[in-house]
């Protein structure tokens, strides 16, 4: 396959990540989105590092999953602690700042 | 792991790489938009499961056998457990949206997505998708000076013995070593915020009046707040009283005023307390030493070690 098959691939599920962050109201589900960009830049890195032979791209997809995998605890603790708070995850609540 | 990069060697360039790419690809791409369309959050984050495994073959089919175990146990594996986990933790893996976007939000939303993809599809398409970006060695690539040729991983894979890992082992170890031990200490402060998030207030509301309880649950440190009654039962862990949850809806208004009594679960104040309406009857408010209205604070202290002692 040509390399720009597997672009596309990651563009179409880029671009679903964000039909989704847009359009979902639930913290979760947002999160989840984020990590579907995430990993459609992931599959970007690796393409264009056999693209250009080299292993830079899967050295910098490696830190990603690293760094992502740091966010998704920090977040999901942030989350439980809204949840907690303020009894939903809808993020169209209407009194964050009221408190 | 010899058979991984047996199958990646297999489908270099050949049409088992065109069936197993619109294969994985098909899948991927059904997957993500699955997740954002379903309801319930537990089949999305499934979807999303699915979505990551198909993206670890797609990996497999990119010569990169390493990163694609790394995503099967890291991502697929570890961090989506943790979604599900918080998922059926918060309870909230029924029907979730309450508020849905309209109509016209969801259409201007898809017109975005579609836009993104004309735009990076019209940047792509041409120069990327040439017979010269085919990844084969063995073919005979016309090079132009607008079609970017593959360079493939086959002349790294080569030089390499143990395949994937240790072309990327190389690169991480030497050039990349700084940024690996950061990413160390990345995920300890991770850890460590994640525990203290996740972590109960603990501390004396009588040194912070502004304190807050970070989980409102119903069985949250609740030791009374009239301090009257029978306290025998209240100040070992158990369920709240339906009335002392509508008392302790707002704490942080009412910590200051009936501060003695809001002491933290299994304080030694607790025992204190107990003690001391054990023998000083009359004593409407028993509280800490020297903070109540006390009429001997020198017997209160003989009590409390006492009770500590007890």
């Amino acid at each position: 396959m040509p390399i720009g098959a597997y672009y596309l691939v990651a563009a179409i599920m880029f671009a679903t990540g964000l039909v989704g962050i847009l359009v979902r109201r639930n913290l979760i589900v947002l999160f989840m989105c984020v990590e579907l960009m995430l990993n459609a830049v992931n599959l970007t890195l690796v393409a264009a590092s056999r693209m250009w032979g080299g292993a830079d791209g899967q050295v910098f997809v490696f830190f990603v999953i690293v760094v992502a995998a740091a966010e998704v605890v920090v977040g999901l603790a942030l989350i439980v602690n809204i949840f907690f708070r303020r009894g939903s995850l809808d993020v169209d609540a209407q009194h964050l700042l009221e408190h | 792991m010899t058979s991984l990069s047996v199958l990646a060697q297999a489908t270099t360039g050949s049409t088992s790489e065109v069936v197993l790419f619109v294969v994985f690809a098909g899948i991927a791409i059904g997957a993500g938009i699955g997740m954002v369309a379903m309801r319930n959050i537990v089949h999305g984050a499934l979807m999303l499961v699915i979505n990551l495994l198909s993206l670890a073959g797609l990996y497999l089919l990119l010569q990169s056998s390493f990163l694609s175990i790394v995503q099967i146990i890291v991502y697929a594996g570890a961090i989506m457990v943790l979604f599900l986990f918080v998922i059926m933790l918060l309870g909230i893996d029924r029907d979730d949206l309450l508020v849905e976007v309209s109509p016209v939000g969801r259409g201007l939303a898809v017109v975005a997505g579609l836009g993104v993809v004309a735009m990076l599809g019209w940047g792509l398409i041409g120069p990327y998708t040439s017979s010269a970006s085919v990844c084969d060695p063995d073919a005979a690539v016309v090079h132009t000076s607008d079609t970017q040729t593959c360079a493939g991983m086959d002349a790294l894979l080569d030089q390499a013995e143990s395949g994937s890992v240790e072309i990327v082992a190389t690169d991480l170890f030497t050039r990349w070593t700084f940024p690996f031990e950061a990413s160390a200490l990345l995920l300890i402060v991770a850890t460590l915020g994640a525990m203290l998030l996740g972590r109960r207030h603990d501390t004396d509301p009588d040194d912070d009046p502004a304190w807050e309880p970070s989980m409102r649950l119903p069985d949250t440190d609740d030791t009374g707040s009239t301090g009257d009654g029978p306290v025998d039962g209240d100040t070992t862990e158990g369920p709240a009283e339906p009335g002392d949850e509508v008392d302790e809806v707002e704490p942080d208004t009412e910590a200051p005023d009936d501060a003695p009594e809001m002491t933290p679960l299994g304080h030694d104040d607790a025992e204190r307390d107990d003690a001391e309406r054990d023998d000083a009857e009359p004593v409407a408010v028993g509280g800490d030493t020297g903070v109540g209205a006390n009429p001997a604070p020198g017997d209160a202290g003989d009590d409390a070690t006492r009770g500590r002692d007890a």
